[in-house]
């Protein structure tokens, strides 16, 4: 990967000012790992949360280049419901080690959704994550860690699982590579 | 540093197919304005033609400036908008600053800011954009991407760098410093598809290869020449008549090498599901001594009736020099310790090389009512450039006009004008030139003082 990137970016050099955008199919990287699917189990009259992370892989030498935005452009997840009714919101964090995304402020917060029996509930994820992590993507190698944060007001438990279906990130940044 | 190793990588990468453009700077603005052909007997019409050797080369014969001053109205601005207490600070120089633009570093060390730019050619500042999946990778380079060569590209040139020397009788004696490298590159199909396509991109599995040929040879050649006149006019004080020339070179060969390989970069599958693989198995021949030996030699041919001239030259025919004891070597890169590995696979071996025929064809034809048309047609190692241009005098006023197929084989263009007051004259000359990363042409403005 980073011999390959590290290729490629003299190319990108040659490319006069500009901006360097990546679109980062994260969920290509999750799909089929278990790691698309946060199941979850809110006992009655309570809250609950779980999660599930994810590496990141992106070109070095980026280090120098400051970074415009980083968007969710493309994202979608469904909330495949067993029983009980409920809310179920998804906060995305990031770190730069695996350890580090559970201590994480949330970088984007999904309203939470109403999740009611046997049913699935389509989730759209997008939205602009907090300018704060921007220095993240400069780094080769970080890490996201989704999690489902649940509430159930009633008396039986909400049990179900979401599973990631689509996720682009898109990183935007001014390149400074050598 | 970095801003050097960035306009190398640049020349090298992208700029290949300029070569001529430097090999052809002048400061003579009357040159620029008649689309870059070259009236003088001197230069490249002595350089590729030793039956030069015996005419005459003062303005009187050829209308031509003993020597031309330039005026560097370039440089003022230059220096105006790049300040020169400034310049380590400045974004043109300075890798750090967000205004870095190694597009126009390059373009500045191509075009040296002696003249004044009419019309800049415009430095890419495009995005650059990557889809990156687990198995997929796609670029997107924009505008840029006209910048991806389709076929081999590369720099080269043979050079003399000095020939000195005495004669007489029209015999010359002399030594001659030799230069020649030539460095090509291409893009396999698969690379250029990483670099171009938009849709697919890099596929897993794939071999994307860089392939190299360079090589490069030099040494000292002492000459043996001969030019003379064959016949002459009615007036043999006058120029006319058939002029040949030609000289025997006993090469020296200093040094050599030669690399030729490709560099490759092997694509997993999937893409990012498993480490690529650099890969690098080049052979390296060098010499180890300087003992390049080999003849060759050149001829020239020039006839001048009234106000026509014509002649066509030819260097290093036959050039071929044999190094006794050189070594070939195999290079390899250690994707382990990420080390570039040389091991010898034979030494002590003879090799052959050879010097790539250069020529030069010129004619100029000066009519009495002051109209002077001229060409020439140059191929100094790789690609032939050829100029055509015309210059009308009346009084001490002067318009010129050309055009010319540049190494690119791209169709420039050439006008200007001069005053010309007994000794001292003033010319200026516009010409357009592609001396740039962009495909649009550039135009710049030469201004200069002309002796007599």
């Amino acid at each position: 990967m980073k011999a390959l990137a590290a290729a490629l970016l003299v190319f990108v050099a040659a490319c006069g000012q500009g901006k360097a955008i990546f679109n980062v199919d994260v969920y290509s990287f999750m799909a089929g790992s278990g790691k698309d699917t946060i199941p979850y189990a809110i006992p009655p009259a309570s809250s609950a949360s779980a999660s599930t992370f994810q590496r990141i892989l992106l070109p070095p030498g980026f280090g120098k280049s400051i970074v415009d935005s980083v968007r969710i452009t493309s994202g979608n997840a469904n909330l495949i419901n067993s029983a009980g009714t409920g809310t179920i919101g998804l906060q995305f964090r990031f770190a730069a080690d695996s350890a580090g995304t559970n201590t994480a402020p949330a970088a984007l917060s999904i309203a939470p959704t109403t999740v009611t029996g046997a049913q699935t509930v389509p989730v759209a994820i997008s939205g602009d994550l907090s300018s704060t992590i921007n220095a993240l993507f400069t780094r080769d190698t970080l890490w996201m860690r989704i999690t489902a944060t649940g509430t159930n007001p009633g008396l039986t438990p909400v049990t179900g699982k979401g599973a990631i279906t689509a996720l682009v990130i898109r990183v935007v940044l001014q390149d400074k590579i050598f | 540093m970095r801003t050097g190793v960035v306009a190398v990588a640049l020349a090298l990468f992208v700029l290949a197919p300029l070569r001529s453009a430097r090999a052809q700077f002048s400061f003579d603005a009357r040159r620029y304005g008649m689309g870059g052909v070259s009236l003088s007997r001197d230069g490249n019409a002595r350089r590729f033609n030793p039956a030069y050797r015996a005419l005459k080369t003062n303005s009187q014969a050829t209308g031509t400036p003993k020597f031309s001053i330039p005026v560097p109205i370039g440089l003022i601005k230059f220096f105006k908008d790049h300040p020169i207490n400034q310049l380590s600070s400045d974004p043109m120089f300075d890798p750090k600053s967000t205004s870095f633009n190694p597009f126009e570093l390059t373009n500045l060390i191509f075009n040296p800011p002696i003249f004044y730019e009419v019309k800049k050619s415009p430095a890419p500042t495009n995005n650059v954009e990557f889809t990156i999946g687990k198995n997929q990778l796609i670029m997107n380079l924009g505008g840029a991407r006209v910048l991806i060569p389709e076929q081999d590209f590369g720099l080269g040139s043979t050079s003399r760098l000095f020939d000195a020397g005495a004669g007489f009788g029209g015999f010359h004696f002399g030594v001659m410093g030799f230069l020649q490298y030539d460095v090509a590159f291409t893009l396999d199909s698969a690379l250029r598809r990483a670099l171009t396509d938009t849709v697919t991109g890099i596929r897993p599995g794939d071999t994307l290869s860089l392939l190299s040929d360079g090589v490069a040879q030099g040494g000292l050649a002492p000459t043996v020449g001969f030019a003379g006149r064959l016949t002459h006019g009615a007036d043999p004080a006058t120029d006319d008549g058939l002029y040949i020339g030609g000289a025997v070179h006993y090469y020296m060969g200093a040094t050599f090498g030669r690399l030729t390989g490709p560099a490759q970069i092997l694509v997993g599958n999937p893409i990012f599901g498993s480490t690529p693989a650099a890969g690098i198995n080049d052979t390296l021949r060098t010499s180890n001594k300087a003992n390049g030996r080999g003849v060759g030699g050149d001829v020239g041919l020039v006839w001048v009736s009234g106000p026509f001239e014509v002649g066509v030259g030819v260097n290093d025919i036959g050039a071929q020099l044999t190094w006794s004891d050189t070594k070939l070597q195999h290079v390899t890169y250690n994707t382990a310790s990420g080390n570039i590995v040389t091991t010898i696979d034979t030494n002590h071996v003879e090799t052959k090389t050879k010097l790539p025929i250069t020529y030069i064809a010129n004619a100029a034809l000066r009519m009495g009512t002051g109209t002077t048309v001229g060409g020439d047609v140059i191929n100094s190692g790789r690609g032939t450039v050829i100029h055509v241009g015309v210059e009308q005098r009346t009084g001490p006023f002067a318009i010129r006009g050309g055009v010319s197929r540049d190494q690119r084989k791209k169709m420039q263009f050439g006008f200007g004008g001069g005053l010309r007051l007994g000794p001292i004259g003033f010319d200026v000359g516009f010409f357009t030139h592609s001396n740039s990363l962009s495909t649009e042409r550039a135009i710049t403005m030469a201004t200069a003082i002309s002796i007599y």
